[in-house]
């Protein structure tokens, strides 16, 4: 009774991003197939689904990440907020800093942590004076946790950082441009469990604020930080609901041979 | 596990598993087998050391022969002569305005001075043509010295000053021991009497040796011993600085557009074959080209730096190109997709991140082509930078040669004293050469070490 409460509710809000007959080849390869997906706002997203089922493939199509690839095409619809992102009168910079992304390796700019992280709203301009520009790069690091860390040495090149930290700055860098939506593309595939938790304990805090979608080969990192998951496979979304649901009733066959790990 | 089926292209027969046994092998085969394992890296690692060593030795045999014959090129001698101002030479300087005395200062026979002093240093000498092989002892160039002096302060009239005056190129040639006197002397360059003449003059302590500045500090000469390779540094030099001008911002953007910008198809894979292939052709070529448009079709200047320069920048850009985009290709795609993913435009990420971590190699690159154009004669033939050039140039415009050009007129020269100054400048050419790669080794570091 009660979850299907929340889920009317949910189901009220206007979806940030809705994506209607999503399909997206390279070259011959048809690696969307019909994707119709709705991503709540203020909260966490998973997608999840075996190597090669294209979950990157459509988490890059939301920020038009895609673009840079001379191959990919798409046909359908994305939406953010009821705009149309692939509208002509988009501005794909401009959406870029609406929607911002964490890859899988953390690559910080081979500049000082400060200036990775003041990069976004330098090219932007979201800051009138260095005064504001400080307060943003100190709120940013704030909010990713690791301004204590890094408080004595922002002079110091962030690629000097450890991975956890790294990705945390990407994370920092990002969160600087105030985005709507932030992606990840498995953000922790490349750290150790210890920064791993971090990071997961930072998303949680940061769904608060931002609507975040986030790619995970790691079952139990998306049963821990996501309230909704969608199920790739070959493409397509097989199953999507609440976390909590798909983790305990699947309803399709595969989502359950996938999550218990015996196919994948 | 169960529906493995054997591949029967292998012949094994389906359904059951070869019981393949490996062969047993005795403790002495697998000695054998070690040994001769052994042997053959044995065998590579001396052909690789055998190559290495050989290749020092052509290079030691290389250095020490232009050190040998070149470094002499570096000092010069000068013979101690009390110089006679002699008033009646000199003429009177009564009634002249102070400009006017030095305008005749300039005009004074100074040859007869030094005649007339050498005359005074050995009185037995009559006949004219004594006279003359005893004047041969000091270059042409010692007039300068003495007119220099002369025009430096009058008060010396009638006084006699010793004076180090430049040794003729034949004197220097024996003095370094490279004309030897106990062969007949129709058969050098140097007779008897003057041999006599210079050994008076070392009993008497008026030889000296001393580091030849000029080579140095002055341009080229008819006499080797008045000859210098400043002229062609600075061509060199005006000319490299208008290649590196044009070829670096052309060169680099063309790469970062063939990189980053240009879509893949059959017209840049073209241009790609081509420049490619534009860096194998013969430099002579490029030396043509610049005669036929620079030369003919614009009417440039002949033999200037700025037509040098620009020949030699056709033919550094292939270099440069190829050296940009292979360093463009190695900045980590991450930082592309990070700088995108920021939001930055294209032109943004390309001017923040790529380029600026792009640039060492692109400067590695750029300094060797520029290394390989200061060493370029050929295209400098054909736009005429080959002329004999008194003069430093001192801008783009004025009639100049290069180095290696230098190094090439000298070599054709049938003077002896050429043969040293050749060589010297081979060693001032590669010295230029190692301190252009050193400058790139230093600024790979120092662009490094800013991530």
């Amino acid at each position: 009774m009660d979850k299907a409460a929340v889920t009317t509710v949910q189901d009220l809000v206007q979806p940030t991003i809705r994506a209607t007959n999503v399909n997206i080849y390279y070259d011959d390869t048809h690696a969307i197939k019909d994707v119709n997906l709705d991503i709540p706002p203020k909260a966490v997203t998973a997608l999840i689904g075996p190597s090669g089922c294209g979950k990157s493939t459509f988490l890059r199509s939301i920020n038009r990440m895609n673009d840079t690839i001379p191959s990919c095409r798409m046909t359908g619809q994305i939406t953010l907020y009821g705009d149309d992102i692939y509208d002509k009168k988009i501005d794909v910079v401009q959406l870029r800093a609406r929607v911002g992304m964490v890859f899988q390796k953390p690559n910080p700019f081979p500049k000082s942590i400060y200036d990775n992280v003041a990069y976004g709203p330098r090219i932007h301009g979201l800051a009138n004076s260095d005064a504001d520009l400080d307060n943003i790069v100190f709120n940013s690091l704030q909010k990713s946790g690791l301004w204590d860390e890094v408080k004595d040495r922002l002079d110091t090149p962030g690629t000097a950082l450890s991975g956890g930290q790294r990705q945390r700055l990407c994370i920092a860098r990002t969160i600087a441009i105030n985005p709507e939506v932030i992606l990840m593309d498995e953000p922790c595939s490349a750290l150790d469990p210890i920064a791993t938790a971090i990071i997961e304990e930072l998303i949680t805090e940061l769904k608060e604020r931002f609507t975040i979608v986030i790619v995970t080969h790691s079952m139990q990192q998306a049963a821990r930080v996501s309230q909704k998951t969608a199920f790739f496979h070959l493409g397509k979304i097989l199953e999507f609901g609440d976390t909590s649901e798909i983790f305990t009733n699947p309803k399709v066959e595969k989502t359950k041979d996938y999550i218990t790990g015996r196919y994948g | 596990m169960t529906d493995i089926t054997p591949n029967n292209s292998h012949n094994i027969p389906s359904g059951t598993v070869p019981d393949f046994i490996p062969p047993h092998r005795t403790e002495k085969q697998i000695k054998q087998r070690l040994k001769k394992r052994y042997r053959k890296e044995r065998i590579f690692k001396a052909v690789g050391l055998g190559g290495l060593i050989s290749g020092l030795l052509a290079l030691t045999v290389m250095v020490t022969s232009i050190l040998t014959t070149g470094l002499s090129g570096f000092t010069e001698s000068r013979l101690t002569i009390d110089v006679y101002m002699d008033p009646e030479i000199i003429g009177s300087l009564e009634g002249y305005s102070t400009e006017d005395r030095i305008d005749h200062l300039r005009q004074v026979n100074h040859r007869a001075l030094i005649r007339n002093s050498l005359r005074i240093k050995f009185p037995e000498v009559k006949s004219r043509r004594d006279i003359f092989a005893l004047q041969k002892l000091v270059s042409s160039g010692s007039r300068d010295e003495v007119r220099q002096k002369l025009m430096k302060s009058d008060d010396v009239i009638g006084t006699t000053i010793p004076m180090d005056l430049l040794a003729s190129s034949t004197v220097d040639m024996y003095l370094k021991g490279q004309i030897s006197r106990d062969v007949d002397q129709s058969e050098r360059k140097i007779s008897d009497k003057q041999l006599a003449w210079l050994d008076i003059m070392a009993s008497e302590g008026r030889i000296i040796k001393g580091f030849n500045w000029k080579f140095l500090s002055s341009g080229d000469s008819r006499e080797p011993e008045l000859a210098g390779i400043w002229g062609a540094a600075m061509g060199s030099f005006l000319t490299l600085l208008v290649t590196l001008a044009i070829a670096f911002p052309i060169g680099v953007s063309s790469a970062l557009y063939l990189e980053e910008f240009a879509p893949r198809n059959k017209w840049t894979d073209l241009i790609e074959i081509n420049i490619n292939n534009l860096a194998a052709v013969p430099s002579i070529i490029f030396g043509l080209l610049g005669l036929a448009i620079f030369l003919n079709v614009f009417n440039m200047p002949r033999s200037a730096p700025l037509v040098g320069g620009m020949t030699l920048a056709l033919m550094t850009l292939p270099t440069i190109i190829i050296s940009a985009r292979a360093a463009i290709r190695a900045v980590p795609p991450s930082i592309r997709d990070a700088a995108i993913g920021m939001g930055a435009s294209k032109i943004q990420t390309q001017f923040h991140h790529v380029l600026p971590l792009s640039m060492p190699g692109i400067m590695t690159g750029t300094i060797i082509g520029m290394a390989q154009a200061l060493g370029e004669t050929a295209p400098l033939l054909m736009i005429g930078m080959v002329a004999f050039i008194v003069d430093v140039p001192e801008g783009v415009m004025d009639a100049a040669t290069a180095l290696p050009v230098q190094i090439f007129l000298w070599a054709d020269s049938p003077e002896r004293g050429f043969m040293e100054k050749t060589s010297a400048a081979i060693i001032v050419l590669l010295i230029f050469l190692v301190l252009m790669n050193s400058l790139a080794i230093w600024m790979r570091h120092k662009f490094e070490k800013r991530w």
